[in-house]
Parts: structure tokens; sequence; C-alpha cells
């Protein structure tokens, strides 16, 4: 019966065990080794405590580089190599290609040490140092800075607090900046609850643990953190695009670093609870942080699924700031998809690009 | 060969596993996705719920609570056996590292003045030496033929 199919079909057979054992092998890889991540060729040009500050090696020939050099700042709580997650993925190799002089500031991982550091720190210390080095390094008086969700925030204070230091374009990446909504996402309602207390969890760890935050941030969306994402890649096995995109990205998203414990219980009870910012009574080392004193352009941009920094946080400061030439844009995508996901070559970069190459000139 | 002929016409029982196992596959997949995407809706209304949110507050402040007198023990022992055995305590790495920054700080303004002076040395010694030979001292002219 089986003389004249069975050879093939042991053959399909063996076939199936053979892709069996492959996709085995890539699950394990994945799962239990770090890819190779931020790959862009860059050097660090200046250092303070933790911080680095990185400059990335420009491939476009100097006469036809964008004159004003691009300053990126990303949150407080992740490593910044999201910005940069691998060949072909990456928002610094884009913007590198496309003639920017990239420059990138690392936080670092705070130690006990730095549990006191606040926003007034990071604002006031840290990054009129890290702009005066890149002023130094790129001959510019001049100079573009992207904030990322809390480096948003820390952006716009900056913004506000030293309107005249040179900042010609301001650029806003899913910044939490208002909320007077009490409902919008889950975080707003968990930190705003009486039995949540920011400071009895600062004085139990000095800085707030990575993994705690990480919690918060995945207990938004169990299902697909903790199982969508893990049959994503089950579903996927035999796709080498999927999977190595996968891999870069769960080594981002398990590579946690922690808070300095100063800086979250101000987040929590100044930004999240008294929504100081957006009202205009947030003191940075007793200046008081006025947004009507940006006039830097300003770009906003809102990722319409973001489930962790709602629009609604991010939409008003269009309002709050004299910024004549604005411009507020909402793109598809959640809180990283919108940045680090496989839509953000086709629907955010090249407008990202093309708003800030005409003025950069 | 009519043997072999009537073989070949038997359904193979491979093929037919095949297809039964890929049809299954299928169905379950869609199933597992659907009732995912059910689940997934809950959990995040769930998520997004005050009660949510007063539980886990309320459980981590009992945490909190609870561990404080055991972490208060464990530091009072740490610092006992650190001191008895002539160690620095966390107190003193963190003064040293304060300490530290407070030094990078200075030599930070130190940088920024020395990228000042060398600024005004560059202003100041470039036109004379990049400039094609200005007829008069007319700067502005030198630095237009430039």
């Amino acid at each position: 019966m089986s003389a004249s199919s069975s050879p093939m079909n042991s053959a399909a057979l063996q076939d199936e065990l053979k892709r069996i054992e492959e996709n085995t092998r890539t699950l394990v890889r994945v799962s239990t080794s770090r890819a190779k991540v931020a790959q862009t060729p860059k050097q660090v040009i200046w250092t303070f405590n933790k911080a680095k500050l990185y400059r990335y090696i420009p491939v476009v020939a100097a006469e036809q580089r964008h004159k004003v050099p691009l300053f990126l700042v990303f949150a407080l709580m992740n490593k910044p190599y999201i910005l940069d997650l691998r060949p072909g993925n990456s928002f610094i190799e884009y913007m590198v290609k496309q003639g920017y002089d990239v420059y990138l500031l690392d936080w670092g991982v705070p130690g006990i040490e730095d549990k006191d550091l606040k926003f007034d720190d990071y604002v006031l210390d840290y990054l009129p140092r890290a702009i005066r080095k890149i002023k130094a390094v790129s001959g510019s008086d001049e100079f573009t800075m992207l904030g990322w969700c809390i480096g948003a925030i820390l952006s716009t204070i900056y913004a506000a607090l030293r309107p005249d230091d040179g900042l010609k374009n301001l650029i806003l990446l899913t910044a939490p900046l208002d909320f007077t909504d009490k409902k919008a996402g889950g975080f707003v309602r968990w930190v705003n609850d009486e039995a949540f207390d920011p400071d009895k969890i600062v004085s139990a760890f000095g800085n707030v643990p990575g993994e705690m935050i990480d919690y918060g941030a995945k207990a938004l969306k169990p299902v697909e953190n903790y199982i969508g994402s893990y049959l994503t890649l089950w579903d996927n096995l035999d796709n080498p695009r999927i999977v190595e995109s996968w891999h870069a990205m769960n080594t981002w998203v398990t590579d946690l670093i922690p808070m300095a414990g100063a800086t979250y219980a101000q987040l929590i009870k100044e930004l999240y609870r008294e929504n100081r910012l957006i009202q205009g009574n947030m003191l940075i080392r007793g200046e008081r942080v006025d947004l009507s004193r940006i006039r830097a352009n300003l770009l906003n941009v809102i990722a319409l699924g973001d489930h962790i920094s709602p629009p609604c946080q991010s939409e008003s400061i269009m309002a709050k700031v004299s910024s004549e030439d604005q411009l507020l844009l909402k793109v598809k995508g959640g809180h990283i998809g919108m940045m680090a996901g496989s839509g953000a070559l086709k629907f955010t970069w090249p407008h990202i690009d093309s708003w800030l190459a005409e003025r950069s000139e | 060969m009519s043997n072999d002929s009537e073989s070949t016409n038997l359904p193979d029982p491979f093929e037919t596993m095949n297809s039964l196992w890929e049809t299954n596959l299928k169905n379950w997949k869609s199933m597992r996705d659907t009732s995912l995407d059910s689940w997934s809706k809950m959990m995040i209304d769930t998520a997004n719920s005050d009660e949510y949110s007063h539980t886990t507050g309320q459980w981590l402040d009992t945490y909190l609570t609870l561990s404080q007198p055991f972490r208060r023990i464990i530091d009072l022992m740490m610092t006992q056996v650190l001191t008895g055995l002539n160690m620095p305590l966390r107190t003193d790495v963190t003064s040293l590292a304060e300490r530290l920054t407070n030094i990078e700080t200075r030599l930070d303004d130190q940088d920024a003045k020395l990228d000042d002076i060398l600024g005004a040395l560059k202003a100041v010694s470039l036109p004379k030496s990049t400039a094609p030979k200005p007829t008069n001292n007319n700067s502005a002219k030198a630095k237009g033929a430039r």
C-alpha cells in the first residue's frame, strides 16, 4: 500500500522533525541570550557621574550635513539603545544617514548614592553640561533636542527654564505632561490611589527597582506582555526577520534599570498627582517652570495606541507654549512601537526627518 | 502492475493525517487568538479599574509596612558587623561617591572654561592663518574672501 508513498512521507516527516529541532534551538537561543544591539558606530565625548554622551560617527560629508546637531534625551527608567536597536531598525542609524550630527545622552544606571537625584539635578546639572559639550564639539550654537517619554518631560522643563540657550527645535515623543484626567490610563489611576505611597517605596528601596517599574508597564496590558509576545514568537519561529526583531526587543525589554528614588517620588507627587508642570507651578531649584517661555519650533509626536502616556497627556502643551512654529503629529503605534516597531520606518521617522530637515539649516 | 496502480489510488495516511493536523491547528489557532483577545480586553479593563488600583496599592502598602522592621534589623546588623570588621558602611561608600561627583563637577567646569579659552584663541588666530593675505586690515573683507 505505502510502497510508493512511504519513502516520500518519511522524508517529509524527517524534514518536519528537523524543522521542529531548529525551531526549538531558535527558541532557546532567543530566550536565553542577548541580541547584538546598539551597533551604530559612536564615540563617548563626555561623561558625568553615571551619564555618558555619545556622538554618532557621521556618514554624510560635512558640507552636506545639517548644521544644527540633534540631541536625543531618553527616559530615565530604560536603556536608551531602543533608539539604536539593530541595523535596519534604528532611528539613530536612520538620522545619521539623513545627514544629522546625532548625540545621545545615556543617563546610566543610578547607584544607591544617586537616590537623592531629582528632576532639578537632571535638568540643571546634566543637561546644560551635555549641551555645552555638544556645542563645543559640533561648533554650532544652536541645537535640536528630542525627548522621549520622561526624557520629554526633562526636555520640556529645560526648554522652559533655558529658552535662550540655543534650543532651536524641540521634539517631544509620547510626552506625559498633563495629568488633568485622573482616569486616563492605568498608571494615573494606580498612583492616585490613597493606598499608594511613593515615599514608602523610596524609603524601602532607595532607588525604585527596575523590576517594579517593569511590572507596572507590563501590567497595563498583561496578556499581550506576558503571553501574547511569546505566542507571536512561537508562531513565527520559521521567520528569521520576526525572530531577530523579537530577540532585539526582548533584550531591551529585559534590560532593566532602577530609577533614582527622589526623581520617582517627584514624578508621582508633583506631576501625576498635583499636575504642576502643565499648571505652571512646578519649581525647579526655586525657579518656576513657565511653559509659555518655550519659543523653540515644536514637533509633538503622539502615538495613537499609547497606553502608557495616553494622547490626552501630551496634547495640551501645544496651547501652553509660545512657539509660533508648532506641529502636533499623531502616528500609528504604541508607546515604544511608534519609534522602534516595524512601522516606524514608514510612519514615524520620515515625518520627523522631513519636519526637522528644513529647520536644521 | 495492476496491484501497483490500485495501491496508489488508496488514501495516503500521512497526507490525511497532515491535512487533518493542519485543519485542526488552524482552528485551534483562531480559537486561541479569539479567546486571548477577549481575555486581554478583560484584563486591561481590570487593570484600569479603581478596584485593581486600590487592591494593588493596599497590597504594596502592607508588604512595605510588614517588611520595614525586618529591613531595619538587617540594616542594624549589617552596620554592626561591618563596623566590627572595620569595613566601610554603605554610608561611607555613598559619601565617597558624592565626593567623586563633586570632583567631577569641578573638572567639568574647568573643561568648560578650557573650551571657552580654546574657542577664543581659535577665533583670534583663525582669520590670520586661513585668510588669503588681505590687502588691508578689514577683517570683514577677509572673511568674505574665504
